[in-house]
């Protein structure tokens, strides 16, 4: 009974923590190369928001995917001729790019559904499913915790590694940094401040759009208003917890979705002394405190969120 | 011209959704700046002014407070749920009492995150964030289950009395007293920041933390006393919110698409950190909300339509900004002239 809770929260927690490490991933390397893209919640909102209408249109969620990845890159690429080229405050643009989300997807939303949004919302049939690696998954007990989850929960964790190797042990990562740290020696050294940024915010459109495809197509099997619910956020969050490293980013996101999972678990008992706006407020509680924990003093990259203009 | 382009990509939009945009925005601009609907435009705009006063005065240190929504929030449910145990206050006295808690609302629910960014450099926008989330999840429990009004369909609290209420400005309208102390707000922030020591200390801080302590300026206190100005002023804006327009706390006294709190930190923005220019582009951008919902019910275009629109604007015009980057530079420079 209780390493079956114990392992079922494991299990969950792991399946929650995909879409917020995927955000925090792309976004750590982003925000390395200088740049603050507040609008990853507005991109994982978008995707979440096409992802569900494509599957609905064409039960594909190999396609919805695709297209969540797609729309995800538009955002970053507006943000990116925006915040790069333009040289515009990152702050403003990311947060009214949001407003722009939440307006497009729900206007959206209701011009293809009609105006009044139904007590039973449309609904898709199909979900993505958790896969069992082979072999692996038949191991009693971590077989079960570890190797039987969504395709995309495997691809992050790998990611975790990828992005650590790329940004400490390869000339790319540390131009990344160099970039992040001041954008005006790496442009004397010969570094191309502003296609870096490019690449980068391209990268974080494909991965942000396919984690904000999850909540719609994996974990919900229908679009809400505004569903990301400030998780672009957190994720953010936890890559200021994390010190701009991956490695630590992947054990702080685990962190943060055990006790989302626990939360989650408690508000399943329904008691009734518990108000369920405590449960739910739990994750911005939680991510308070770890900021309390971990985060003082925490030093990011020197030109983070500073506009660069190139000089001639 | 950047407001042109916004308008032009919106009207697209519209066209492509099967509304006529030229109806359309007809009953946009009908809705904002005709003479019956102005006032209702500064309506909206009263709380947008108030908020981004108050941002201004923290972003000029560089402290980004984003948090506001959550301080309207407080400030809007202090003033409500006093408000039950005051009903029979005498009427100008109960009315400053619930100011005065709302505003206290407000910079209680700033001061946490004002006392981690000062003394342990914990990055604000998140800790605000999050503690919107928090506030609004708060308000949620209280409207809810003990200050529920028992006879309404909805969560939100009993009604004040009406000698709570913020007197009327202009009879027939809604326009309240509130819009007065926004006026009156704004010379006086004009003055704080430009003709003060605190104002230039301010300044000194937003330009660099560390020549500011080199100068003798106690940076911790000066960014906690920056984060609870614009915490009272979100704060005041939520108890103006309530007793001269809602009269009661309600969820959605924020409009959902275009929250206050967050609209208001581009209102801030876009208007240069400078109360004067904050307050026309609160007025402005108080008008295309107001705009948005007379189109919105005359001329059948969904809700969602004016966050797009304030968002495009918005865009538009920082991208008009930047085209237009001497000319701005020059406007820069004869404000600070002043």
């Amino acid at each position: 009974m209780v390493t079956e809770l114990i392992s079922g929260a494991i299990y969950s927690s792991i399946t929650l923590l995909t879409p917020l490490l995927l955000v925090g991933l792309a976004e750590l390397l982003v925000e390395r190369s200088g740049i603050l893209n507040l609008n990853v919640e507005g991109s994982m909102l978008i995707g979440a928001f096409t992802a569900f209408m494509v599957a609905y249109y064409t039960q594909d969620l190999g396609i919805a995917t695709l297209s969540a990845a797609l729309a995800g890159v538009i955002m970053c690429m507006l943000f990116s001729i925006l915040t790069v080229s333009l040289s515009l405050d990152q702050m403003v643009t990311g947060l009214a790019m949001n407003i722009l989300t939440i307006g497009i997807t729900s206007y959206l939303y209701r011009a293809s559904f009609g105006w009044y949004v139904s007590p039973i919302p449309p609904h898709i049939k199909e979900t993505i499913k958790p896969i069992g690696i082979p072999v692996l998954s038949e191991i009693p007990f971590i077989g079960d915790i570890l190797f039987k989850h969504m395709p995309h929960t495997y691809v992050a964790v790998i990611l975790a590694f990828m992005a650590w190797w790329v940004l400490f042990k390869t000339d790319w990562g540390l131009r990344i940094r160099a970039i992040g740290e001041d954008p005006q020696v790496a442009d004397y050294l010969g570094i191309n401040v502003n296609s870096t940024r490019y690449i980068l915010l391209f990268i974080e459109g494909v991965v942000v759009g396919i984690a904000g495809s999850l909540l719609s197509i994996a974990y919900y099997n229908m679009f809400l208003d505004n569903m990301t619910q400030g998780r672009g956020y957190i994720a953010i969050a936890l890559v200021i917890l994390a010190r701009w490293n991956p490695l630590l980013l992947l054990a702080g996101s685990f962190l943060f979705s055990l006790i989302d999972a626990i939360q989650l678990r408690i508000m399943a008992l329904g008691l009734t002394a518990f108000p369920s706006q405590l449960s739910l407020m739990l994750p911005y509680l939680v991510t308070i405190i770890i900021l309390l924990v971990a985060g003082r003093k925490a030093k990011g990259p020197a030109a983070l969120a500073k506009p660069f203009k190139k000089t001639r | 011209m950047a407001i042109g382009v916004a308008f032009l990509l919106g009207a697209v939009i519209l066209y492509v959704a099967g509304a006529d945009p030229i109806v359309a925005y007809y009953w946009l601009f009908h809705g904002a700046f005709s003479e019956v609907s102005f006032s209702e435009t500064l309506v909206r705009a009263t709380p947008l002014l108030f908020i981004s006063l108050g941002l201004a005065v923290t972003f000029t240190a560089r402290v980004w407070n984003i948090g506001a929504e959550g301080q309207f929030y407080i400030g809007a449910t202090f003033a409500a749920i006093l408000g039950l145990y005051l009903k029979d206050a005498p009427h100008p006295f109960g009315l400053i009492i619930l100011l005065l808690a709302s505003v206290a609302g407000g910079v209680a629910w700033a001061f946490l995150p004002a006392i981690l960014r000062a003394y342990y450099g914990i990055n604000e926008i998140i800790t605000t964030l999050m503690f919107n989330y928090i506030a609004i999840y708060t308000v949620s429990y209280l409207l809810h289950n003990p200050f529920r009004e028992p006879a309404s369909m909805f969560p939100e609290t009993t009604t004040l009395p009406e000698q709570l209420w913020m007197p009327i400005v202009i009879p027939g309208t809604r326009l309240h007293a509130g819009i007065l102390l926004a006026f009156i707000s704004i010379p006086f922030l004009y003055f704080v920041l430009r003709k003060t020591a605190f104002g230039m200390k301010i300044e000194i801080l937003g330009s660099s933390r560390r020549t500011a302590e080199y100068a003798g300026i106690d940076a911790a206190r000066l960014i906690i006393q920056s984060m609870l100005i614009s915490g009272m002023f979100a704060g005041l804006a939520g108890g103006i919110e309530v007793l001269g327009i809602q009269h009661k706390m309600r969820l959605e006294i924020s409009p959902s698409i275009s929250p206050y709190g967050y609209t208001a930190i581009a209102v801030t923005l876009l208007g240069y950190l400078n109360p004067i220019l904050v307050a026309a582009t609160s007025i402005f951008l108080g008008g295309v909300i107001n705009g948005s919902m007379t189109m919105h019910r005359m001329a059948n275009v969904p809700v969602g339509m004016a966050g797009i629109f304030q968002a495009l604007i918005i865009i538009f015009i920082m991208v008009g900004y930047y085209l237009e980057d001497k000319f701005a530079n020059k406007l820069l420079e004869r404000l600070n002239l002043w």
